[in-house]
């Protein structure tokens, strides 16, 4: 990842306009899109829809997004997270159907998660495969196990008198009026903010990410911390896994790679649109904003089902395009 | 323990370093690599044959390159942008638009072919369909700046809709005397498809391989700024290897309309198959670098793989578990005979 110094050396008014723009681009974009379905349709701006863009859109893909963030931070990749994802709410599922209590079977699916980063990281750290070839490898397998232990890719149902408080809450319930999904997304959003800002870990991460060697030479064990950045990854997946099977009560086997495409997306928007172009929590959130808010909107729009798909890639094309060309205008 | 991103096993040489021992070790550890992959090709074959004695027939070696055309033209495609773009993901090539560009092209040719167009037409519409999307996607890269994972991704997007927005998302049904040709069988009762990926690898590997503007994709790959200062036109040549990747996309929506009697949605599901097939392949070079007769090797390999597991009665579900363990099983091997050589 190329490390940037702010790009800019404010010389007259125009280029510091420039410049601010260039540097919160992200923001700039994100009220631009608010503003436009604003004004564009007479739903968008209410309240009742701005929670729904949250609860619907925004809260697990934030989680996985965050996640990939701490893969990111490492300079690595995590093609993965599904996995992860699938394999917690595969477990979690499947514990309750066999009726065990809420409590341990979320457990196990955290483990679940867990697992697949901890082999991500044994593939990573201890054998020393780039992180993109192995996690792609854990990717094939796990779709390969999932199909093994449903018989071909059968869902796992809960029936719906088969379905206890704990879970449902999980899912459905809310906390002061605040959605639970909503309220795990945002303890997740800060836990993971404070630790790669405030602590050590989160600061040695980065510095791996951005220079492996001055790590090592600094006597820091780099392979310790990029295994552990691999298994937090799956462990923040599993928890989206376990809030997916609360909301729909059913697991379907690979569904969590649904994530991966988007999660890619919104981390790499927040790296490369910020002011560092490091991978940072608050970019990764404003960049799975971004994509929930096009989404919503164009859904609003009343748009042709299939149009909106094509709007919403033109749309995150037209930012990064515009942001890329004026931070090479601002630095040239 | 490096974390850098990288796609490729690269193997560095050091300008003041060749002929002495570190570089002959290297050499060494790569050739046994890569004599260890084909050995390992050589003996899956083996084992099927022994089990299924049908395996090593010519009709079934024909099914299999037939059956491989599409994926092996998609992964050629692939591999043109990995040479020209450089190892490293983030920074360096990689065309996440290419599954997409193939179901666009092959909607675009069954919707001309069902209006009445000839082939001619078809043909043209579906791979100038793929050049944009090349096109596109160079100007991204190369115009905007925006870093391939993410201008691709988008363009992705963008593709898969249109896609979408055209067929609405249903099967367009094609009959044309192109596809009859293309889905019948050749000389040796192999099926049609199963030449025309020889053909196709074979002019690639002619141009990537054996042209200086060949060697000029590997230069610009590998060493952007000896390449800049070199003289080389940089951006001109990652820009064309978008383009003839997209090209690549076109050619191939008109090989699985043919395979399929028309366009048929879930194209996407291609791509990281795809992916895994063009990252192989480099196994399978002398130097472990991306090459097309590798990329055909590699995608052979698995075409092999799945088609023995069929005439085993192994469950299809195991196929993608394989080719991750073999994913790893390569990848390991190579990073650990790169740690022996240090």
């Amino acid at each position: 990842m190329t490390l940037q110094t702010s790009p800019i050396e404010a010389s007259g008014l125009p280029r510091a306009i420039i410049g601010a723009i260039v540097n919160n681009a992200l923001v700039v974009a994100l009220i631009a899109v608010f503003a436009v379905f604003s004004f564009a349709t007479p739903t968008f701006l209410t309240i009742a829809n701005l929670q729904s863009i949250l609860v619907n859109n925004f809260t697990l893909l934030a989680i996985v997004a965050i996640a990939m963030t701490f893969a990111v931070s490492v300079g690595g990749i995590d093609l993965s997270v599904g996995t992860a994802v699938d394999f917690a709410s595969f477990a979690f599922v499947s514990l309750v159907l066999a009726g065990q209590p809420v409590a341990i079977a979320a457990l196990a699916g955290l483990g679940a998660g867990a697992a697949v980063g901890a082999f991500n990281a044994i593939l990573i750290s201890g054998i020393g495969i780039s992180p993109f070839l192995g996690t792609l490898g854990t990717l094939f397998i796990g779709r390969s196990i999932q199909q093994l232990l449903t018989n071909g890719g059968n869902p796992v149902y809960l029936p719906p008198s088969g379905v206890p408080e704990a879970f449902r809450f999980l899912g459905r319930g809310a906390i002061a009026g605040i959605p639970v999904p909503l309220v795990i997304a945002a303890i997740i959003i800060v836990a993971a903010t404070v630790i790669l800002t405030r602590a050590r870990f989160g600061r040695v991460a980065l510095a791996i990410g951005i220079q492996p060697s001055v790590v090592r030479y600094s006597g820091i064990t780099a392979r310790a911390h990029v295994a552990v950045a691999f298994i937090l990854v799956g462990l923040i997946a599993a928890v989206a896994g376990l809030i997916l099977s609360a909301t729909v009560t059913v697991y379907i086997p690979s569904s969590g790679n649904a994530f991966l495409l988007n999660a890619i997306g919104a981390t790499f928007i927040g790296t490369t649109l910020s002011r560092l172009g490091r991978p940072n929590v608050a970019g990764t959130v404003l960049g799975v904003l971004l994509l929930s808010i096009v989404a919503n909107g164009l859904l609003l729009t009343g748009l042709n089902f299939y149009w909106q798909q094509v709007g919403t890639g033109l749309l995150i094309f037209a930012v990064l395009a515009l942001s890329f060309i004026n931070r090479r205008k601002a630095t040239a | 323990m490096s974390v850098d991103i990288q796609l490729a096993p690269v193997i560095h040489f050091e300008p003041g370093k060749i002929g002495d021992d570190t570089t002959r070790s290297g050499n060494l550890a790569a050739a046994a690599l890569r004599a260890g992959s084909l050995i390992a090709f050589v003996a899956i074959l083996l084992v099927f044959s022994a089990t299924a004695p049908y395996f090593l027939s010519v009709g079934n070696i024909g099914n299999v390159l037939g059956q491989s055309a599409i994926s092996g033209v998609l992964a050629i495609g692939l591999t043109v942008v990995l040479i020209a773009g450089g190892s490293n993901v983030v920074t360096g090539g990689i065309d996440l638009s290419l599954a997409a560009n193939m179901g666009l092209s092959a909607a675009v040719y069954a919707t001309v072919a069902q209006l009445g167009y000839g082939d001619a037409t078809a043909v043209a519409a579906a791979l100038l369909t793929g050049g944009l999307v090349g096109v596109v996607n160079a100007f991204a890269v190369v115009g905007a700046g925006i870093v391939p994972l993410l201008a691709t991704l988008a363009v992705m997007n963008i593709v898969a809709g249109l896609e979408l927005v055209l067929t609405q998302n249903t099967v367009i049904p094609a009959s044309t005397p192109l596809l009859t040709a293309l889905s019948s069988s050749g000389p040796l009762g192999i099926p049609a498809l199963a030449y025309v990926l020889l053909a196709f690898t074979l002019i690639a590997a002619a141009i990537v391989q054996y042209t200086p503007t060949g060697l000029r994709l590997y230069a610009v790959g590998e060493f952007p700024d000896a390449a800049r200062a070199a003289g080389l036109p940089v951006r001109r040549l990652l820009a064309g290897a978008f383009v003839a990747s997209g090209l690549c996309g076109g050619f191939a929506g008109i090989l699985s309309v043919s395979n399929l009697s028309g366009s048929t949605t879930g194209s996407g599901e291609m791509l990281l198959p795809v992916v895994v097939t063009a990252l192989l392949g480099s196994v399978f070079s002398r130097r472990l670098v991306p090459t097309i007769i590798g990329t055909l090797l590699s995608t052979l390999f698995v075409g092999f793989l799945v088609n023995g597991f069929q005439l085993l009665n192994i469950s299809s579900v195991l196929v993608s578990g394989v080719q991750g363990l073999l994913i790893l099983l390569v990848v390991s091997a190579t990073t650990l005979l790169r740690r022996q050589e240090a």
